[in-house]
C-alpha cells in the first residue's frame, strides 16, 4: 500500500511537471505581439492574381494564426479593380472584423476608405504601397518596405564585383513606380559616377511583363555593346529575356535582382556557358506581410507592438561568395515560388496550386 | 485613244501575272515601313541589327497572327474583343496542363484548340444568329474566357515546357521559328481568301451581306465561321507566346488587343467589312513592332515612346481617311 501511494505520488509529480512544462511551451509559442483580447482579422489584397501574392497571402494567414487570440481569418481579392478593393474594405468592416491588413495597390485612391474604417474604431494597417495619410489620423500604422535598402544592397554587391566601375542597365515595372525610384536612389547612394546607367532616366519600363521585358532588353542589347550588370527588381521576369544575349553571341552579364525559383534554376542551367553571369538576389519580400499582420494583431489583441515598422528585405543569394546562400534551385517545385520566403517551399507550392 | 485601249487591255493581264495586292493600303503600308526602316538606319541603327531583329521579330509575328484573326472578323463587319481572353486561355492551357512535361504538350495544344473552337462558336452564334452587337457579344465571351483562365491557372504563371520553348523560341536557318508560323498563316489565309470559292464568297458576304443573301449564299454560316477562324489563330498566337516568354503571365493577351485592331486598320481593311488585305496586315504588324523597337532604341523616355507610337498610328489612320483619289480627280477635272 505504501508502495502504491509512493507510486501515485510519483505519477502525480511527473504529471504536474509535464503539465507545467506544456503550459510553458504554449506560452513560449505565443508571440509577444499576440495579446489576450479575442479578435478577428482580414487580409485585403488589391490584386491577388499572381504567385507572389498567393505566397504572400498564405504567409499572412500563417502569421495571423500563430496568435491563439485570433478567432477568424478572412481574405478578399480586389482583382485589380479599385472600386472592388474599396467595397471589400468597407464590407469587411461592416461584417465586424476587428483588424484589417490592406495591400493598397491603387495608392491614394484607397485612402478615404482606409480612413473611414480607421475612424470607425477598427485597426487598419496598410502595407508595402503608400496610400498617403498619417498614422494615428488615417490608419493605425503603415508598414512600408525599404526598397532603398534593396538598391543599396545591389549597389554594394556591384561595387564588389566591379570595383573599377562599369555600365549598368536598370529595369523596373510601370513608368514612375515608386519602388523603382526608391531602388534607384539606393543604388545611386552607393555607386559613384564611374558606374554609368545605360537606360533612359530613371529606368527601363517593363511593367514587370515578361514579353515587354524581352522587347526592352532586345533593344538595349543591340544598342549597347558593353553591359556589365543588369539590375532588375523582378528577377523571374528576366528568365525568358536573358537568352537574347546568346543570339548576339555574348555572355549574360552579372545580374542583381530579387529571387525566384525559376531564376535560380535558370542560373544553374546556363552559368557554365556564360562566364560573366554572376547572380545576386535580395528576398522578394513576401514576409513584408508578416510584419503588417503582427502590427494589426498586436493593436487588436493588446499585444506588444513590434519595434520595426519598415520591412527590410534580407540579402538572399550570392553566386560569388555563396553567402548568405549559394544560388538555390528546387527542380521538384514550380518556378513560381520564392525560396527566400519564411513559408516552407511545400506550403508555397500548395498556395500557388490551390485555385 | 489607242493608248487608253492598250492600258485597259495590258493592265489586267499584268495584274493576273503578278497577283500582288494593288490597293492603296498596300502601297501606304509598304512606303511607311520603308520610311521607318530608313529612320531606324539614320537615328537608331541598333534597332535594325540582326541581334535586335531576331529578338523582336517573334513579337511582330505574334501581332501578325492575331492581326490576321482580327482581319477575318473585321471583314464580316464584326469586331472581336475576346482576343485577349482567347490568347490568355491558350497561354495558360499550354503551360499549366503539361506542368513542364513535354509528353503532355500535344494534348495541351489540342485542348487549347478545342476551347478556341468553342469560344469562336459562342461568338459566332451570338453575333450572326442571335444578331447581338459584336462588341457586346465578344466582351461577354471574353469575360467567360477569363473565367476559364482563372479556373485553369488561378492567375498564376507557370514555366513553359522545354519542347515548346524550343519550337516557339528556337531558330531555323537563323530565323526565329515564329516567323515561319506567321508566314504559313499568311499563306493559308491569303490563298483561301483570294483563290478559293469559299474565300471569295466570304469576302463578298463581308462587302454586301444583303446582296449575297439574295444570291443564295449562307451569310450567317460564313459570319459565324469568321469568329471560329479568328479564335484558332488567337490560340496559335497564345501557344507561341507561351514558348517565347518561358514564364508568361496569365494575362498575356491583354496587350495584343489594340495592336490587332491597329494592324488591320493600318493594313487598309475597312472596319465596315468587305475586302481584306492579309499581306498589308502582316507588313503593318512588322511596322508597328519595329516602331516600338525604334522608340526603345532611340532611348527616349517612356512617355515619349508612347507618344511616338500614337502619332504614327494617327498618321497611318489619317492617310486612309483623306480621299486622295477624290482630291486628284478634282484637280485634274477640266473646268
Amino acid at each position: 500500500m505504501k508502495h502504491s501511494v509512493g507510486l501515485q505520488t510519483a505519477f502525480a509529480a511527473v504529471a504536474a511537471i509535464i503539465a507545467f512544462g506544456c503550459s510553458d511551451l504554449a506560452r513560449a509559442e505565443t508571440p509577444s505581439w499576440c495579446g489576450p483580447k479575442k479578435a478577428t482579422i482580414a487580409l485585403l489584397d488589391g490584386y491577388g492574381g499572381n504567385s507572389w501574392r498567393q505566397v504572400t497571402t498564405a504567409s499572412g494567414k500563417q502569421e495571423a494564426l500563430k496568435c491563439p487570440s485570433i478567432t477568424k481569418y478572412e481574405y478578399a481579392d480586389g482583382q485589380g479593380d479599385t472600386q472592388k478593393s474599396i467595397s471589400d474594405i468597407k464590407a469587411m468592416a461592416a461584417k465586424g472584423i476587428d483588424a484589417l491588413v490592406v495591400f493598397p495597390d491603387a495608392g491614394p485612391a484607397m485612402l478615404p476608405a482606409i480612413t473611414s474604417v480607421y475612424k470607425s474604431g477598427k485597426v487598419i494597417v496598410p502595407y508595402r504601397v503608400e496610400a498617403g495619410g498619417k498614422a494615428g489620423v488615417n490608419y493605425t500604422r503603415f508598414i512600408g518596405a525599404s526598397f532603398k535598402n534593396d538598391g543599396e544592397n545591389w549597389g554594394k554587391w556591384i561595387k564588389s564585383v566591379l570595383p573599377q566601375g562599369g555600365n549598368l542597365l536598370f529595369l523596373s515595372g510601370p513608368a514612375g513606380n515608386s519602388q523603382g525610384l526608391d531602388e534607384l536612389a539606393g543604388l545611386k547612394s552607393v555607386l559613384g559616377p564611374e558606374y554609368k546607367f545605360l537606360n533612359p532616366e530613371p529606368f527601363d519600363v517593363t511593367n514587370w511583363d515578361p514579353a515587354l521585358t524581352q522587347k526592352v532588353l532586345t533593344a538595349e542589347i543591340a544598342k549597347n555593346s558593353k553591359i556589365d550588370v543588369i539590375v532588375s527588381d523582378f528577377g523571374p521576369s528576366l528568365v525568358g529575356a536573358l537568352p537574347l544575349f546568346k543570339n548576339s553571341g555574348r555572355s549574360i552579364p552579372a545580374l542583381a535582382t530579387s529571387d525566384g525559383n525559376s531564376l535560380g534554376c535558370f542560373w544553374t542551367d546556363v552559368q557554365k556557358d556564360n562566364p560573366d553571369f554572376k547572380l545576386f538576389t535580395v528576398a522578394t519580400g513576401n514576409d513584408n506581410v508578416r510584419l503588417a499582420v503582427q502590427w494589426a494583431v498586436a493593436s487588436a489583441t493588446g499585444g506588444k507592438l513590434p519595434e520595426e515598422d519598415v520591412f527590410k528585405a534580407p540579402v538572399f543569394e550570392n553566386s560569388v561568395s555563396g553567402k548568405p546562400h549559394a544560388v538555390e534551385c528546387r527542380r521538384d517545385l514550380s518556378g513560381a515560388i520564392y525560396l527566400s520566403a519564411e513559408l516552407s517551399p511545400e506550403d508555397q507550392e500548395k498556395a500557388v496550386n490551390s485555385k | 485613244m489607242n493608248q487608253t485601249l492598250n492600258r485597259t487591255m495590258v493592265l489586267p493581264q499584268l495584274r493576273h501575272l503578278f497577283p500582288v495586292p494593288r490597293a492603296r493600303s498596300f502601297a501606304t503600308v509598304v512606303i511607311s515601313t520603308l520610311a521607318l526602316i530608313v529612320a531606324c538606319l539614320l537615328f537608331a541603327p541598333s534597332s535594325v541589327t540582326w541581334g535586335a531583329l531576331s529578338g523582336s521579330l517573334p513579337f511582330a509575328a505574334i501581332i501578325a497572327i492575331v492581326g490576321l484573326g482580327q482581319l477575318l472578323v473585321v471583314q464580316q463587319g464584326g469586331f472581336d474583343l475576346s482576343l485577349a481572353g482567347g490568347v490568355s486561355l491558350a497561354v495558360v492551357i499550354s503551360t499549366h496542363y503539361p506542368q513542364g512535361d513535354n509528353a503532355l504538350l500535344l494534348p495541351a495544344v489540342l485542348i487549347a484548340v478545342a476551347c478556341a473552337i468553342m469560344a469562336g462558336l459562342a461568338n459566332g452564334f451570338l453575333v450572326s444568329l442571335c444578331r447581338l452587337n459584336p462588341i457586346v457579344a465578344t466582351i461577354g465571351v471574353n469575360a467567360l474566357l477569363y473565367g476559364a483562365v482563372f479556373a485553369v491557372s488561378g492567375g498564376v504563371p507557370k514555366t513553359t515546357t522545354t519542347l515548346l520553348t524550343a519550337i516557339a523560341g528556337g531558330q531555323t536557318f537563323r530565323l526565329p521559328n515564329t516567323i515561319y508560323f506567321a508566314l504559313a498563316t499568311l499563306a493559308v489565309v491569303s490563298f483561301v481568301l483570294k483563290k478559293s470559292v469559299a474565300g471569295r464568297r466570304f469576302e463578298a458576304i463581308g462587302a454586301n451581306p444583303l446582296a449575297t443573301r439574295a444570291v443564295g449564299l449562307h451569310v450567317e454560316l460564313h459570319q459565324l465561321l469568321a469568329y471560329v477562324y479568328a479564335q484558332i489563330l488567337y490560340c496559335m498566337a497564345g501557344v507561341l507566346i507561351a514558348g517565347i516568354t518561358r514564364e508568361p503571365t496569365a494575362f498575356q493577351g491583354d496587350s495584343l488587343l489594340l495592336p490587332s485592331v491597329a494592324v488591320v486598320v493600318l493594313g487598309g481593311t475597312s472596319l465596315l467589312g468587305g475586302r481584306g488585305f492579309p499581306v498589308a496586315t502582316v507588313i503593318a504588324a512588322f511596322f508597328l513592332n519595329q516602331l516600338s523597337q525604334f522608340a526603345l532604341a532611340v532611348g527616349v523616355p517612356y512617355s515619349a515612346q508612347t507618344i511616338i507610337q500614337a502619332l504614327a498610328l494617327g498618321f497611318g489612320i489619317g492617310v486612309y481617311s483623306v480621299r486622295w483619289t477624290g482630291l486628284a480627280i478634282k484637280q485634274t477635272r477640266p473646268t
